[in-house]
């Protein structure tokens, strides 16, 4: 609240408020040096007169007078700058109007540095940087007045002197840090703000040894708990600075490097906990200090400082936590999941299905699918399951709670998946949360738990075989025919004789040639042959399969033989192929591929020109129709309010009955 | 790390762009953000938004693909699957952990084999098939559910708006 309340004041402009310091200065300054100079007659004067007071020409009022007076005794140089520095230094309103000058400066400065690295702030980035301020003024505050609880005005103004310095210092790191993962946003980054910004963490972080040393320095004076307390300090926003830093270095390191870094992730997992773990710690170490020194128990501040320390307790906890989890599963993947030999990878030859990169080193999963190491590892930590089938990999004793599927395999030794019948169910839990809209609403799900023989892997593993055996034979009489149509009818028919006879008198569908690679470029794991695209494991997923098998004509959603684990999303994919496919449509040309321009300007534009002939193409197609359907409206005189749409839904309701009667005719 | 999520985001990007899909524009906004992407979706065909080009916005998270985008229309679409704020409900972009309906098992849910492609085509058939039972938008699930007619006219409506007409 008072943040708010704070920014409701009307702070004036950066212009005026130096515009106005720059003046109180000038006239401190010619103050003191109207001081020196009328001291140094006075002195004079002194010299004849005994006493200056009566024979001040210019001091018109009495406090100034007494002030020469105070002033008049003490002048101890020679020079007049050093007079007039004394002076500023030892009359208290001179000594604000310098800490104003002072602040002045830092903050001009600090525009200075950020027109020239950081140029315009994002709002999260100024938002950050208030809340980083707001926060370290509390604290601060606290320290200064319940902590170390200063009496003195030198000692207050020594220690607003330093936290100044250090709060600085700190607002440019977070800066830093927020810029640079703004920056790592975005590819197209040019060098020079890289470099800019590096500079400038590079100078953070010289700063804060410097600051150390200085704080070496007080703290041989000042005994070493003072040292402490300024030595932690410098520690934090060393660690900090150094932190982006590293981070930064990794970053562009990757970028610039194009081949695939396989420890990457595990150098960028360690870096982070070992930055965060230590700068936990001295934080931790420092509160604690701070609460057991301070002598401050039962107080406000002793209050504020408890809070402080439970929350970095925590967090140091959860880190922890966090690195133990990761510790597991990389323990438990290393010892089920092998490394997939050099003939595997030769034979896959695939890419890694999480970052789309090549895989020169991968890991196998029991359901035969390979990752890379790091990529799987990351995975994992979150969910364990394969991201590409699903099948839970969790050992026998930690199911996942999310999974509804049972976990079958247990603690099973990696096997070939073709050897292993599965026997899953899949449930369907319909669950309707009435008070999420009304109060009042019921809430109650339904559970539909199907228990069928389920194509777990791939297929039916024990029927595979077979199948395949007697799909060649029909694909022998009929090449042109593809297998997966033919495998489709051979499950319903099982038989080949009738499969052929189907195919004769022209049951079967023959997908058009567009279709196969339709079915393929939807799910796009399977690779295109575009050597940049991205295609991973290489058996058709049964999304695939399921794809490939909608695609020819046979409305299966709902059979029992689709209701797998994979479910709803195939079934939204079905009519769309179906009523997409078939006809080769006339406004592809504009979604057709287009270039993959290098520069960036030129990738904006043409997106851009795409949407703009995406958006064109469908008004004047929208026009065409509507004028089309007016006229056929004018033309029925019956019925002359059957809309265009209604007439398309009608015909695709058409069509699906027809889909489905002829399923029925073929069973 | 947005390192990684940051190349896989470029391939698929010089993906959509060489190989699209058909019906579906997708890129970055703005090339100094590539976390933050504009998707122009059309109207599946024979389906009561045919012919509507619907703009979407999708938001990465920084440790994409391990945690699925967000993905919001920005124009009115009146649909069960999407929030009337334009926020799209459909399984494959919630995280394995998280279930929003709670009827949802994980093997629909997010997994970074899935991809913008893939989620783009899912909305589409979202669009061309509502799923009433984990209705996003109550009114629309009813509406489509009760009275289609109505739904018809009011989706004709979008796809003219959708079109700037």
């Amino acid at each position: 609240m008072p943040v708010i309340l704070l920014e409701r004041i009307p702070l004036p402009s950066l212009q005026t408020y130096t515009s106005v310091s720059v003046l109180v200065l000038s006239v401190a300054l010619y103050y003191a040096y109207h001081t020196v100079t009328t001291v140094d007659i006075n002195s004079i004067h002194e010299l004849d007169f005994g006493d200056g007071v009566t024979v001040e020409p210019v001091a018109d009022d009495e406090v100034l007078n007494e002030h020469h007076d105070m002033v008049n005794i003490s002048l101890p140089y020679d020079s007049v700058g050093w007079n007039m520095f004394h002076i500023l230094t030892s009359e208290v309103w001179c000594v604000w109007i310098l800490v104003n000058s002072a602040y002045c400066c830092l903050i001009l400065l600090g525009k200075a540095i950020q027109k020239l690295v950081f140029g315009e702030l994002r709002v999260s980035e100024e938002q950050h940087l208030r809340d980083k301020f707001w926060n370290f003024l509390f604290y601060k505050f606290i320290f200064i007045f319940g902590v170390m609880n200063v009496q003195t005005l030198e000692e207050v103004v020594s220690w607003v002197a330093w936290f100044t310095i250090l709060g600085f210092f700190t607002l440019l790191t977070q800066l830093s840090k927020d810029r640079f993962e703004y920056l790592s946003f975005s590819p197209i980054a040019a060098r020079g703000v890289h470099v800019k910004l590096l500079c400038l963490l590079f100078v953070i972080l010289l700063c804060s040894f410097a600051l150390l040393f200085l704080s070496g320095y007080v703290g041989l004076q000042a005994g070493p708990t003072i040292f402490a307390f300024l030595a932690a300090e410098c520690l934090l926003l060393g660690i900090r600075a150094l932190y982006v830093v590293v981070r930064y270095v990794i970053h562009l390191w990757d970028m610039t490097v194009s081949s695939v870094w396989e420890n990457k992730s595990m150098y960028i997992y360690y870096t982070e906990l070992t930055f965060e773990l230590s700068a936990l710690a001295v934080d931790f170490a420092h509160h604690l200090h701070m609460l057991l020194w301070g002598n401050i128990f039962l107080s406000m501040a002793s209050l504020v400082i408890c809070m402080q320390l439970r929350y970095l307790f925590y967090e140091f906890k959860r880190r922890i936590n966090r690195h133990k989890n990761y510790r597991r599963v990389v323990q438990n993947m290393e010892a089920r999941f092998p490394m997939a030999t050099k003939e595997e990878l030769q034979i896959h030859n695939d890419n890694c299905a999480v970052c789309w990169e090549r895989m020169d080193s991968a890991r196998k999963l029991p359901c035969g699918h390979f990752f890379h190491n790091s990529c799987l590892t990351s995975w994992l930590e979150q969910d364990t399951s394969c991201p590409t089938c699903r099948t839970s990999l969790s050992e026998g004793q930690q199911v996942d709670p999310n999974s509804n599927v049972p976990d079958e395999r247990g603690a099973a030794p990696p096997q070939p998946p073709q050897q292993q019948p599965q026997n899953m169910f899949t449930n369907h839990f319909f669950h309707f949360d009435g008070s999420r809209y009304v109060s009042w609403f019921p809430s109650f799900s339904v559970e539909v738990t199907h228990t069928q023989l389920l194509p777990g892997g791939r297929q039916r593993p024990i029927q595979t075989s077979q199948l395949d055996s007697m799909a060649r034979q029909v694909q022998s009489v009929f090449p042109h025919i593809p297998t997966n149509v033919i495998l489709e009818d051979l499950r319903n028919t099982r038989s080949v004789d009738f499969t052929i006879e189907n195919i004769l008198e022209g049951r079967v569908q023959v997908p058009p040639p567009g279709l196969t690679t339709m079915a393929v470029l939807t799910d796009s794991e399977e690779g295109s042959d575009d050597s940049d695209s991205p295609s991973t494991p290489s058996q058709p997923s049964p999304r695939a399969l399921q794809l490939a098998r909608s695609g020819e004509g046979e409305e299966r959603v709902g059979t029992s033989e689709e209701a797998g684990g994979v479910s709803s999303i195939m079934d939204y994919n079905v009519p769309f192929l179906m009523e997409t496919v078939p006809q080769p449509s006339d406004e592809a040309h504009f979604t057709t591929g287009s270039r993959f321009s290098k520069s960036t300007t030129e990738r904006e534009s043409m997106l851009q020109s795409r949407k703009e002939q995406m958006l064109q193409n469908a008004r004047k197609k929208y026009l065409n129709r509507q004028t089309n359907s007016s006229k056929e409206a004018a033309s029925q005189i019956d019925d002359t309010r059957v809309t265009s749409e209604t007439n398309a839904a009608d015909q695709v309701q058409l069509r699906h009955r027809n889909e489905s009667t002829f399923q029925e005719t073929q069973r | 790390m947005a390192g990684s999520a940051l190349k896989r985001l470029m391939a698929e990007y010089k993906q959509l762009t060489l190989n699209p899909p058909e019906g579906i524009i997708a890129g970055p906004l703005d090339e100094e953000n590539f976390f933050e992407w504009e998707a122009y979706i059309m109207g599946p065909e024979g389906t009561c938004f045919e012919g509507g080009v619907f703009p979407s916005r999708l938001t990465f998270p920084p440790d994409y693909p391990l945690s699925p985008p967000k993905m919001k229309f920005t124009c009115d679409l009146f649909h069960p699957n999407i929030y009337p704020d334009g926020r799209v409900c459909i399984s494959i972009l919630h995280a394995p952990g998280d279930d929003p309906m709670g009827y949802e098992t994980s093997a629909e849910r997010w997994s970074p084999v899935q991809s913008v492609e893939k989620i783009l085509l899912s909305v589409v058939s979202m669009l061309a098939e509502p799923n009433d039972e984990s209705a996003a938008n109550v009114d629309a699930a009813k509406t489509w559910r009760d009275n289609r007619e109505k739904f018809m006219e009011i989706a004709h409506r979008t796809v003219k708006q959708s079109l700037g007409l």
